[in-house]
């Protein structure tokens, strides 16, 4: 080990004797003779000083390689990743992932759930975040001290914890699948068993249940009747921007938009014959079909995550909120403005400014904090990895690939990010 | 100049401060060396001595726990009856005595132990990475773990198999009745890969829940989060035996599931060591020494027996001989065991048959089981 150091003392001793070699063969080249020589320069010192450090980083790095390297030598672990190819034996709940296909296809299928969690907390987050953090600037006594008092409790206990909270509020707070809740929905006892279940929304400890589309004859076509609609509908908001632009005549867009959306569906679903019903979730002897089905787990982790995390959005929303210079407020009071409307056009979007970066950091953590979804029992990426650790798979290329999935998923997120900050940023004049 | 004159002395303070990492970094890997080489150097970093010492594998784990005077054991501290933490903080349980089993014959002192609580997931980095000396946490001998993990199986202490348990009022009399439940497993074990391949092969449909931790899985069975709980039968018995509810093992059991200490490859002669120390403790149930009894046979006269216990054996010419058998442990070290800890049948009892468990096929070979060890010559 120390032989290693030596050598690597040495070989930057040498790279420090060729660089100070070369700086004293330009100097007497440019023909200037005088100045300190090179050990009492300045320009010479702070270059060593980082060829110095550099080298202890150099040499610490390649102390824990060897280190590491010896270890598993020692143990005879091999370095490749030929074991990805491997039937993985994993089965995750609600997945059609089967347990002979590919660890890689495990590790997908993990990927996809972690995936799952952030793109449905998200939005909830932000959402539930935007209105706490208004509400601990709203005027109304009451509210302002209930917000306060959620952010200053989801803010200060570990994340871990209201994980773990929500979940045994779940488990424990929801019925047993035979005596779920049913919103407009029935149950009939079997002869045998547990009864079979039906109804609009389904409530157990085991998992939610939604009622979704359902595509019927013609469900194609409808969904390109659809897709008109939509792009109508865009037409028709720039119509009634550009129109308000002209004319100033109030342009209704959202109004406009809406309508024009919903006369052009209600004609293709009656046109089409009715291409597409409500799909109502039912359980039949523990089988779950219809619907949109969440697990309680899943359900546990992405709430637990939105309310730990919507404390502090709150945070961002008010700070930023408040950044906004008092001016701009009297501004619109003056313009007479409605409550609304002062918030709408003037605070906001001023706001919104300030709050993206951190709020962009709040994402990173989310994203980040699902790994905690093991401690519940939904098999995400981390899940899935420590499986692959108690079977027979070697742990430092999982744990490479763990982290290379994480950090994949944190930079495209601050990629997004910086992408929709430069466009926010006031352009300089 | 003023300026360049502080960013001088800046700079002088940077150069000073790396330089006195670099002696430190240097001076430290010199006390490395020479703590490896033997000499009595204090020892600041026992991690960094291991790991010095694992790099150039001199000495081997034997000697590395003789000279920490510490054995490290990775074990299970939810599971009642083979690793549970008891009420005064302590560990206790099957698995813990083998720890203690191992402690006895290398270090002379069964207490000489530092459990690691480890997950499932957590075994096998933790034996790779070297914090443990042995891991004894209800861990399958599988041949794919014994190939790829870098894991070295050992004498088996504990045949189970794998079966389910339900609640007695659910209606679920076999594992065919158990189709579409929700079965709740523990991440990162065998019992889940053969969860997946039974029930795949039989065609029953299942949806898996998987906990990293008993702590969070029995709380999901009690409120019937999944009907099925399926884990080694004998892990089911005891928590069976600690929950308020009613419940049933199904008749059913799925898989063969040898329990035992595990060791990091490479190292043959520490692997012999912790096997010779675990049959010890199975060799004096076959002879009948127990921790009460081990005095009386100080004057026994059957040769074996004192050979096993390390007792002076006299010759035709009255010289009186210790038998040596050359596996690195003091000769007296199946007397520490017994007498520290007790024989294979003593830890049982004392572990296992306050939870209901028999004996089965953990009996001794001439009582019908499995527990059959090479003799002790």
């Amino acid at each position: 080990m120390l032989e290693r150091l030596l050598r690597l003392i040495l070989i930057l001793a040498i790279l420090a004797g060729i660089y100070i070699a070369v700086w004293s063969a330009r100097r007497s080249a440019k023909g200037s003779a005088g100045g300190p020589p090179p050990w009492r320069d300045t320009k010479v010192l702070i270059i060593a000083a980082q060829v110095a450090a550099l080298g202890v980083i150099l040499s610490v790095g390649d102390y824990l390689w060897a280190n590491f390297r010896a270890r598993t030598d020692e143990i005879g672990l091999e370095l490749n990743f030929d074991f990805l190819d491997q039937p993985s034996g994993i089965s995750i709940a609600d997945s059609p992932l089967d347990p002979n296909s590919s660890i890689q296809n495990a590790l997908i299928a993990g990927v996809k759930n972690t995936f799952l969690i952030f793109i449905v907390g998200i939005p909830l987050a932000v959402l539930l975040g935007t209105l706490i953090g208004i509400a601990r600037l709203s005027t109304n006594w009451l509210l302002t001290k209930i917000a306060t008092v959620y952010v200053e409790f989801f803010r200060n206990i570990p994340t871990l914890l209201v994980i773990v909270f929500t979940w045994q509020a779940l488990l424990l707070g929801f019925p047993r699948e035979q005596d779920s809740w049913l919103i407009r929905g029935s149950s009939t006892a079997a002869d045998s068993g547990p009864p079979s279940l039906e109804g609009l929304f389904i409530f157990n400890n085991k998992r939610f249940a939604f009622p979704s589309i359902g595509g019927g004859e013609n469900f194609g076509a409808f969904q390109v009747v659809f897709l008109v609609a939509v792009v109508a509908a865009v037409a028709m908001w720039v119509w009634r921007t550009r129109n308000f632009d002209a004319t100033g005549t109030p342009h209704r867009r959202v109004l406009w938009s809406f309508a024009t959306l919903l006369v052009i569906s209600v004609i293709g679903y009656f046109v089409l014959g009715g291409p597409f019903s409500i799909s109502r979730p039912m359980i039949e002897q523990r089988i779950a079909s219809g619907g949109v089905k969440m697990q309680m787990p899943y359900v546990a982790v992405m709430f637990g995550l939105v309310l730990y995390t919507a404390s502090h959005i709150a945070e961002i929303v008010r700070g930023s909120i408040m950044s906004v210079p008092k001016g701009q407020v009297e501004a619109g009071n003056a313009l007479a403005l409605s409550g609304f409307q002062r918030y709408r056009f003037v605070v906001l979007p001023q706001a919104f400014r300030v709050a993206f970066p951190p709020l962009i950091n709040q994402f990173l953590n989310y994203t980040k904090n699902t790994s905690l979804a093991i401690a519940v029992g939904f098999a995400e990426t981390t899940g899935v990895i420590q499986n692959l650790f108690g079977q027979s798979r070697p742990a430092p290329q999982l744990l490479l690939i763990l982290m290379l999935i994480y950090l994949a998923f944190s930079l495209i997120l601050s990629a997004i990010g910086n992408l929709i900050n430069r466009r926010l940023q006031i352009v300089g004049r | 100049m003023i300026r360049r004159g502080n960013a001088l002395k800046r700079t002088a303070g940077v150069v000073m401060a790396l330089g006195l990492v670099a002696t430190a970094c240097s001076s430290s890997s010199d006390g490395d060396a020479d703590a490896n080489t033997g000499d009595s150097v204090a020892v600041e970093a026992p991690v960094d001595t291991e790991v010095v010492e694992s790099t150039q594998s001199e000495g081997g784990t034997l000697a590395a726990v003789q000279a920490a005077g510490t054995l490290e054991c990775g074990g299970n501290d939810t599971l009642p009856g083979f690793g549970i933490i008891d009420s005064d903080g302590a560990f206790s349980g099957f698995d813990i005595d083998f720890c203690k089993v191992i402690a006895a014959a290398v270090l002379g002192d069964s207490e000489a132990i530092n459990v690691t609580p480890l997950v499932a997931a957590q075994r096998f980095p933790t034996l790779q990475s070297g914090e443990i000396d042995v891991l004894i946490r209800n861990t399958t001998w599988t041949a794919s773990r014994d190939g790829a993990e870098q894991a070295n199986f050992l004498r088996t202490t504990f045949y189970d198999g794998q079966g389910f348990m339900v609640r007695s009022d659910s209606g679920i009399a076999s594992l065919e009745d158990a189709a579409n439940t929700t079965i709740c497993v523990l991440q990162g074990t065998t019992t889940l890969l053969n969860l997946n391949a039974v029930l795949g092969d039989r065609g029953i449909p299942f949806t898996p829940l998987e906990f990293e931790s008993n702590d969070e899985l029995q709380p999901a069975f009690v409120a019937e989060q999944c009907e099925v709980w399926t884990s080694d039968a004998s892990q089911l018995a005891s928590f069976a035996a600690t929950l308020d509810i009613d419940t049933t093992v199904l008749p059913d059991i799925i898989s063969k599931e040898p329990l035992g200490p595990v060791v990091a490859d490479g190292d043959t002669e520490w692997a012999q060591v912790v096997n010779w120390a675990v049959m010890a403790a199975i060799q004096a149930e076959e002879f009948g020494i127990t921790s009460a009894n081990i005095d009386s046979f100080a004057d026994s006269e059957d040769s074996g027996i004192r050979r096993f216990l390390g007792l002076p054996i006299e010759d035709d010419d009255g010289n009186s001989v210790v038998a040596e058998v050359g596996l690195g442990l003091p000769t007296d070290f199946a007397t520490n065991i017994i007498s520290q800890v007790g024989n294979y049948g003593e830890i049982f009892e004392r572990n296992l048959a306050p939870l209901g468990l028999e004996r089965g096929p953990n009996a001794l070979w001439t009582e019908g089981g499995l527990m059959y060890v090479p003799p002790f010559r």
